[in-house]
């Protein structure tokens, strides 16, 4: 490992600001040569004596619905609450179909206070991915899993395929607002798998957030009665009043806690996606060949870096041109 | 004085007669120049100086941090102190800036808002002091905070916050000052923000409903006095350069708020309907490039608010040529407001009844307007009114739209712009060619007079009663107890602006108002476009991701028209970015480029203070480590002779109004962006 990729891994686990910044950008980028360099800083990362180790919630809901607003919230009062807590949040906004340029907005809505260490955003576009991640954030979420106690990950939050964001979060909030939509809505929208938490947001405008809950509340009887999965909670809350705002956070890292993934589980997740994003049905029906499941391929390619650029050569022969990781 | 308006004659239609019968001009609109700068002594000379030339009226420019409710010596302040205008730190500062200008004789405008009770609490203790009756005070705080969060940025508090300070306001003035007016619904900010005609009358209309409605929620007011109360809201428009259609505009907006006034708010005296309003003509639309063309400009401007009787402005304050090159300098001043003496006493303008009263054409274009703006009023009351409006982002959303159509087709060349996209060759300006290059600089001693003023203010006043004074404002901010005696009494007790809005910060929390820029498209289109968009591209794969750009505006500058342009541009050129909005410190924006790993930081200042605000970006990036990674462009109002110093600071490239073609800007920043990678490699 090169002098300057120490400095970088041990400024970031001090999270200083810029060595961080740096730091996540290795793993956004999509230069194939950008991979043997983030497995160089990965395999730093989680050797550090001083790692942490993350958990993830993931926040998903309605554009406008407070998201971004919440998470600055959450983020804000665990740091407090917490003072040995690092916390972090990755938020994705959507490209332009047309320039494939976004507008980073999620930070407009979050001021966190800048000299402080323990807390650290970063925007992130979609690019042209469906789901509500961009093509890197995993990647990014593979950095910060060592050097933050709590990642939020706020995805653009277009209602679909929503299931990406219940992988990666060990708890996964959904963010309701007034008026979101009748009992049918809910049934008919599978959103109701999605969420450990509901937050019913905006509560301070009242009535409306009062007939949502009511009504999610009755729907979520229906849906959960039987079989043997906990319930969601069902929180109201506001960023105006403060309300709920202690009793979601208690929930979400609850609930982190209970339902925790294992991080393997999630890199094999995603690295099927990369496989279909990279290379198509054909790539995932190619994988057994190659390698029998995700999983097994990933551990016997030695991680994530590895075996993306195994499975290209697999795939593709010798030079593997033409692969983003 | 009704009856001492001229009427047209029975006899000869095209002639004015008094009540007597004799042959009668009108008397003309009130002459004003915005003015003040430096210190309290630089502005009073200017003052008086004006006074002695003609000017009828006081309109007083406060500089930001006055503005923003901060006192000279707080570290937001110190790069903005005196630049735009004057800087008020307490009422020994009213004291000098008021010198032997008699208060009960002058109409004093006041362009102030986030801090308008603090200016009318002073203004009221300094006619106290002076043994001056304040009951005869005249004037107007401008106190329109609606279009502070939507386009002028010297916003403090929340909306609820700020809208009760204009109720308060008004209750008050109607008991004690009732010449004053409380607050001056504005427009004029709204289309030099972007607003179409029929958006500017909508959005105002809908203003003053806002408060009014308060107003009347509230309850201190009925019958009578409430009608009296509509009577008091008078408005500050802006006249654009299509002036017949900026005619037929004032004409909507008279009938509409006759309209509103009976129907809404049942008042029957047409005089109490009577929209009154001022004028500052459009500014936005004057160029830096062949300034001497903007004389012109500003004269058509004119015509468009004098020519109709009908519709005639009740005052007048016009820019001056240089416009987009710097604050006006007292000639400047000068050649503008002969140009009203000019139309006024020159002309036989004010001879004549109204001369569009039954034309087909301008009766049918001011119907078109109204039709367009009355739906819009419905829209916005449809979501909850103004507050709501602005708090969900859709009236801010509507004008950066309206920006970016205006943008659009002047790059498209579908909007002529004489001297810039059109006729653009031309011989160099004599007018630039003094000394002082035409431009207006600050005077720096004066500056540092006024803060050993505030020090001295500071340890001369009695702290005991400072205190008091301090906390009987924070109690009656709290128990919802009308605000103007506690802040009177700050104001005797030598608090400073400062003190004042941090009290009042303590007790109402402070606002951030939205950008609007979210899902705007300039469809910038074209051969050239295409080739920025695909150089972005190339960039994107070498740098393995899309180039990030940071777009910041620091300081208390609350031009963000600009900024809001360079960031929709950046995106749909290709770009990823990150623009948060006014008014953050160099630290946040350096903090927010650093975190997100931006690839350059694009600042924007038009106040006149981007040299010490690039000092200070420039250190805060070599102080993170970051000096070499991230490249920094400027942009605004900066002139030619600056760009030297802020080259030798380490800035990459300046933009000014000249780069008004938004693909160019694009182009030459990701070629900034190729020289940094090619350093790199
Ligand atoms: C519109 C305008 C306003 C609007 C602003 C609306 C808004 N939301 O933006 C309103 C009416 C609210 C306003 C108010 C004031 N204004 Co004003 N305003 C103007 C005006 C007429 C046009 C500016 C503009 O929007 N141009 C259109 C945009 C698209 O152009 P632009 O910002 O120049 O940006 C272009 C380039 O400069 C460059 N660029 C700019 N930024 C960036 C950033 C990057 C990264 C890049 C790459 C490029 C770039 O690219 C852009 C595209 O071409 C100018 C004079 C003029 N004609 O230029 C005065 C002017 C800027 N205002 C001025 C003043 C003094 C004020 C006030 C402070 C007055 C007062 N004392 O209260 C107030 C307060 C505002 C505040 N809070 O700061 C002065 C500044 C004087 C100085 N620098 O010495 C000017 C120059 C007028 C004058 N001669 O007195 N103003
Ligand atoms: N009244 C009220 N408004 C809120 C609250 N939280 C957020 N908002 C407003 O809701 C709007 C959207 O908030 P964001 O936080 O940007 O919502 P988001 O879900 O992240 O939005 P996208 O990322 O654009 O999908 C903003 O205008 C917020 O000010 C709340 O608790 N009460
Ligand atoms: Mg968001």
């Amino acid at each position: 490992m090169q002098r300057g990729e120490q400095d970088l891994v041990e400024g970031a686990v001090a999270l200083a600001k810029a060595p961080l910044g740096r730091l996540v950008s290795i793993f956004e980028d999509a230069r194939p040569g950008a991979a043997a360099k983030r497995k160089r800083v990965h395999a730093a990362l989680s050797a550090h004596p001083r790692r942490r180790e993350a958990s993830f919630i993931g926040v998903t809901g309605a554009p406008g619905s407070g998201k971004s607003s919440l998470v600055g919230e959450l983020a804000l009062r665990l740091a407090a609450a917490d003072t040995d807590l690092a916390v972090a949040v990755l938020a994705v906004d959507p490209s332009s179909h047309r320039s494939g340029g976004a507008l980073l907005g999620d930070r407009t809505r979050v001021r966190l206070p800048a000299g402080e260490r323990r807390l650290f955003f970063r925007s992130q576009s979609s690019g042209l991915e469906l789901g509500g991640l961009g093509r890197a954030s995993f990647q990014v979420c593979r950095a910060l899993r060592h050097l933050f106690d709590v990642v939020f990950v706020e995805t653009v939050g277009i209602g679909q395929s929503e299931i990406e964001i219940r992988v990666l979060g060990d708890a996964t909030l959904v963010v309701m607002p007034p008026l979101a939509g009748d009992h049918v809505q809910f049934m008919k929208a599978g959103l109701m798998e999605i969420p450990d938490v509901l937050a019913v947001h905006k509560s301070d405008q009242g009535e409306p957030a009062e007939v949502t809950y009511r009504t999610l509340k009755a729907t979520l009887d229906l849906s959960h009665a039987g079989d043997g999965t906990p319930a969601p909670a069902v929180v109201k809350t506001s960023v105006e009043t403060g309300a709920g705002l202690a009793e979601l956070c208690a929930e979400l890292r609850s609930r982190a806690e209970r339902r925790r993934g294992s991080f393997a589980d999630k890199e094999a997740y995603f690295f099927e996606g990369w496989i279909r994003g990279e290379f198509g049905r054909y790539g995932l029906r190619r994988l057994p060949a190659i390698g029998g499941t995700a999983a097994e391929f990933l551990a016997a390619s030695g991680g994530f870096d590895d075996a993306q650029a195994a499975f290209a050569r697999a795939l593709l022969g010798d030079d593997a041109p033409g692969w983003s990781p | 004085m009704a009856s001492r308006v001229p009427k047209p004659s029975t006899q000869t239609p095209h002639a004015l007669v008094s009540e007597g019968g004799e042959p009668e001009r009108d008397r003309p609109w009130i002459f004003r120049t915005y003015g003040g700068h430096s210190s309290a002594q630089a502005s009073n000379r200017l003052f008086r100086d004006n006074l002695a030339r003609g000017q009828t009226g006081l309109s007083i420019a406060f500089d930001l941090p006055t503005q923003c409710g901060y006192s000279s010596d707080h570290p937001l302040a110190r790069p903005e102190v005196g630049k735009v205008g004057v800087p008020v730190n307490s009422l020994d500062d009213l004291h000098v800036l008021f010198e032997d200008i008699p208060l009960e004789k002058m109409n004093t405008s006041m362009t102030i808002n986030g801090t308008s009770m603090w200016l009318l609490a002073l203004y009221v203790a300094l006619a106290r002091e002076r043994g001056e009756d304040p009951a005869k005070l005249r004037g107007t705080t401008q106190n329109d905070i609606i279009k502070e969060y939507l386009a002028r940025g010297t916003y403090i508090f929340p909306p609820d916050a700020s809208m009760r300070i204009i109720a308060e306001m008004y209750e008050y003035c109607l008991e004690h000052i009732p010449k004053w007016n409380a607050s001056n619904v504005c427009s004029y900010h709204l289309q030099e923000a972007g607003a179409t005609p029929a958006q500017e009358v909508a959005f105002a209309l809908s203003t003053a409903i806002g408060v009014l409605d308060l107003i009347r929620e509230r309850g201190q007011f009925s019958g009578d006095s409430f009608a009296t109360c509509v009577g008091r809201v008078s408005f500050f428009v802006n006249a654009g350069i299509r002036f017949i259609e900026e005619m037929c505009k004032m004409r909507a907006f008279g009938e509409l708020w006759d309209e509103i006034a009976r129907e809404r708010y049942g008042v029957d005296d047409p005089e109490l309907r009577r929209f009154r309003y001022g004028v500052q003509v459009n500014s936005l639309g004057l160029t830096e490039a062949q300034p001497e063309n903007n004389a012109w400009r500003i004269l058509l401007e004119a015509l468009g608010v004098t020519l109709s009787r009908d519709a005639r402005c009740r005052a007048l304050q016009l820019p001056a040529w240089n416009e987009a090159l710097s604050l006006p300098r007292p000639w400047d001043q000068q050649w503008s407001l002969r140009l009203q003496q000019i139309l006024a006493h020159e002309t036989d303008l004010l001879e004549y009844p109204d001369l569009f009263a039954g034309s087909p054409v301008v009766a049918s274009k001011t119907e078109a307007i109204k039709a367009e703006a009355r739906a819009e009023i419905e829209r916005i009351d449809d979501m909850g009114g103004v507050r709501a409006a602005v708090a969900s982002g859709y009236m801010k959303s509507a004008l950066v739209r309206s920006m970016a159509e205006r943008a659009a087709r002047i790059g498209r060349g579908e909007q002529t712009v004489v001297g810039v996209n059109a006729f653009a060759e031309g011989l160099p300006s004599p007018l630039v060619g003094g000394d002082d290059g035409g431009l207006f600089s600050v005077d720096e001693a004066a500056v540092r007079e006024g803060l050993e003023g505030l020090e001295a203010t500071r340890r001369r006043r009695d702290p005991e009663r400072a205190r008091a004074a301090l906390d009987r404002l924070r109690r009656a901010a709290e128990r919802d107890e009308n605000m103007m005696e506690a802040s009177i009494e700050c104001a005797l007790a030598r608090v400073t602006t400062g003190e004042w809005a941090d009290a009042l910060r303590g007790v109402f929390g402070e606002y951030r108002a939205m950008t609007g820029i979210e899902g705007q498209s300039l469809g910038l289109r074209g051969r050239r476009a295409d080739e920025v968009t695909r150089r972005v591209e190339t960039l994107s794969r070498r740098l393995g991701r899309r180039p990030r750009v940071v777009v910041g505006k620091p300081g208390l500058d609350g031009h963000s028209n600009g900024a809001e342009m360079i960031a929709v541009a950046a995106r749909d050129t290709g770009f990823d970015v990150i623009y948060s909005g006014i008014r953050l410190t160099p630290e946040e924006i350096v903090h927010t480029a650093v975190e997100e790993g931006a690839d350059l930081i694009g600042i924007s200042v038009l106040s006149g203070s981007h040299l010490e605000l690039a000092e200070d970006v420039m250190a805060r990036l070599e102080e993170a480590q970051a000096g070499d990674d991230i490249p920094v462009v400027f942009g605004g109002i900066i002139p030619e002779a600056d760009i030297a110093s802020l080259t030798r600071r380490g800035v990459r490239r300046v933009f000014t109004p000249k780069d008004y073609e938004l693909v160019q800007v694009m182009d030459a920043i990701a070629e900034v962006l190729e020289e940094r990678e090619a350093r790199a490699t």
